[in-house]
């Protein structure tokens, strides 16, 4: 798919853009619906529920109601709430979390684009909706809403330090940043040539901090429902709050794919003799196991104190990335001959 | 001069420059700090929009990493916590207003014959711009251009530490 981005841009050429587009934005939709709904099914089970069970067989259009309702529902902007500022904002946040779904490489064939610096374009977009988070905050006019935007932003600029130096040792053992040729670098062998353990400090700085990124439990302090009511998304309602858990659970989708292609081989099979099964569904599979595990940590994590939150990101996950590097380079030094 | 092919390169430059332009006025004209912080933001994503359209992906998204995601979310978290509702002052001087206008558009006509007359010629050393630059800038980086990359990371450091230092004072 890549090359045809750089034809000249046709009618027809503008056209299959956009129904790739639309198909993705379909397949994305569906996720988040039974993304939702197998998050709810997950947390019942542990903790002894059923789960939604009522909607449809075994539940199965519970979200789908629950999207209903949400589109609606009474849309309310607040009098005193900054307007323009207040109606941007859940645009905004969503924008770059499907933007971001552009430089994942699903196989070898299906991907969108090839960018030579994927792994940046992902972190530095995924930036963009923390500072949606801080307008609609702001823009609410609203103290709960505005202690949770200004957590966030504290809490995105803290985070993704270690989450992009952790991804370092990654790239150098590639030698490229690009995710198709990080992917391409893990193949060929074994499950255990794969990224994660080579990386293992990498690895678990980067789930660390991809999932503070996620503002989920246990970092889910921009919206802790005990202490801020909602957090930063207060004062929305309708389908303009249903914008914000869009982009949050598209962020599931694209941080479990990135996750895949960093760490855990992307499309690769676990072993040399599976290699007749498609990528796809390894990719589907592994794709499914780390969503199953952001769920359970959600089911079983206390969410973390807002000091300790920043001590850890600083103090903890920083230092272990930069010693990552370190080992990865001498490592490469010693053992790696080129 | 304007039948020019429309390829995607042409309907995106005009649609960033498009971006730019009307975030660059927006941010002159709208009253509210926090407003401001976010139409700067727009011109942060355009500018970045136009270095991929140059083929310079590396600086296009650092230029959105560190500016249109950090900075800006710095600024906004340094108005917020300072003043809630802070809005600039409307200065109402007339005959200033007129003369600054003037001084813009003669130096826009300025910039404007010399960038007409300027030939810019091809560069003597072939630059690489293949498929990875950014690997051509991390290699300059650390051969031709290290010491003054050390530089700046030490004068980064300098700064960092002075900043703890005055902050440390205020508390005490």
């Amino acid at each position: 798919m890549g090359d045809r981005l750089l034809e000249p841009l046709s009618w027809g050429n503008a056209l299959i853009f956009f129904l790739l587009a639309v198909v993705m934005l379909a397949v994305v939709l569906g996720f988040v619906t039974y993304a939702i709904y197998f998050e709810r099914k997950v947390i019942g089970w542990m903790q002894f529920r059923k789960g939604p069970n009522r909607v449809g067989p075994l539940g199965l259009l519970q979200s789908v109601a629950d999207i209903g309702k949400l589109l609606l529902k009474e849309d309310t902007i607040p009098r005193k709430a900054d307007r323009v500022l207040f109606i941007l904002a859940p645009a905004l946040c969503y924008i770059p979390a499907f933007a971001v779904l552009a430089v994942i490489p699903y196989t070898n064939k299906l991907y969108f684009t090839d960018l030579n610096v994927g792994v940046l374009y992902y972190v530095a977009l995924s930036g963009i909706s923390t500072l949606a988070i801080v307008l609609g905050g702001w823009a609410s006019n609203n103290k709960y809403a505005l202690l949770g935007g200004m957590r966030s932003a504290a809490q995105m600029i803290s985070y993704e330090v270690p989450l992009v130096i952790s991804i370092v040792g990654t790239v150098m053992l590639t030698g490229s940043m690009s995710l198709r040729s990080i992917v391409e670098g893990q193949g060929g062998g074994w499950f255990w040539d794969w990224n994660f353990l080579p990386q293992i400090i990498g690895f678990a700085v980067f789930v660390i901090a991809a999932v503070s990124e996620l503002n989920r439990t246990p970092f889910d302090l921009p919206e802790a429902e005990s202490e801020l009511v909602a957090g930063y998304h207060v004062e929305y309602s309708g389908f303009r709050f249903a914008f914000f858990m869009l982009s949050e659970y598209v962020y599931v989708f694209a941080i479990a794919s990135l996750m895949t292609v960093l760490f855990l081989g992307g499309w690769h099979p676990p072993a040399p003799f599976l290699d007749f099964v498609p990528g796809i569904v390894w990719f589907a599979l592994k794709f499914i196991c780390i969503v199953f595990f952001l769920f359970w940590l959600r089911a079983t994590f206390p969410r973390v104190r807002v000091d300790q939150l920043m001590g850890f990101g600083w103090r903890v996950l920083l230092p272990l990335a930069i010693l990552n590097i370190f080992v990865t380079a001498a490592y490469m030094e010693i053992f790696i001959k080129r | 001069m304007f039948n020019v092919e429309l390829t995607g390169e042409l309907v995106a430059f005009f649609v960033l420059a498009a971006i730019m332009i009307s975030g660059a006025v927006l941010m002159l004209t709208l009253t509210k700090v926090v407003h401001m912080v976010a139409s700067l933001a727009a011109v942060f994503l355009g500018l970045a929009g136009m270095f991929v359209l140059l083929e310079a992906e590396f600086v296009a998204f650092v230029q959105v990493l560190i500016y249109a995601g950090a900075v800006s979310i710095l600024m906004i978290f340094g108005i917020m916590m300072t003043k809630h509702e802070a809005v600039q002052e409307e200065p109402v001087r007339p005959v200033q207003e007129i003369v600054s206008a003037i001084g813009a558009l003669c130096l826009f006509g300025i910039m404007f014959y010399a960038i007409r007359l300027t030939a810019f010629p091809a560069p003597s050393a072939p630059v690489t711009t293949g498929e990875d630059n950014t690997m051509e800038i991390g290699k300059l980086l650390f051969t031709q251009y290290v010491i003054p990359f050390e530089l700046v990371s030490v004068l980064l450091t300098v700064a960092f530490i002075g900043a703890i230092v005055l902050a440390k004072k205020e508390a005490e």
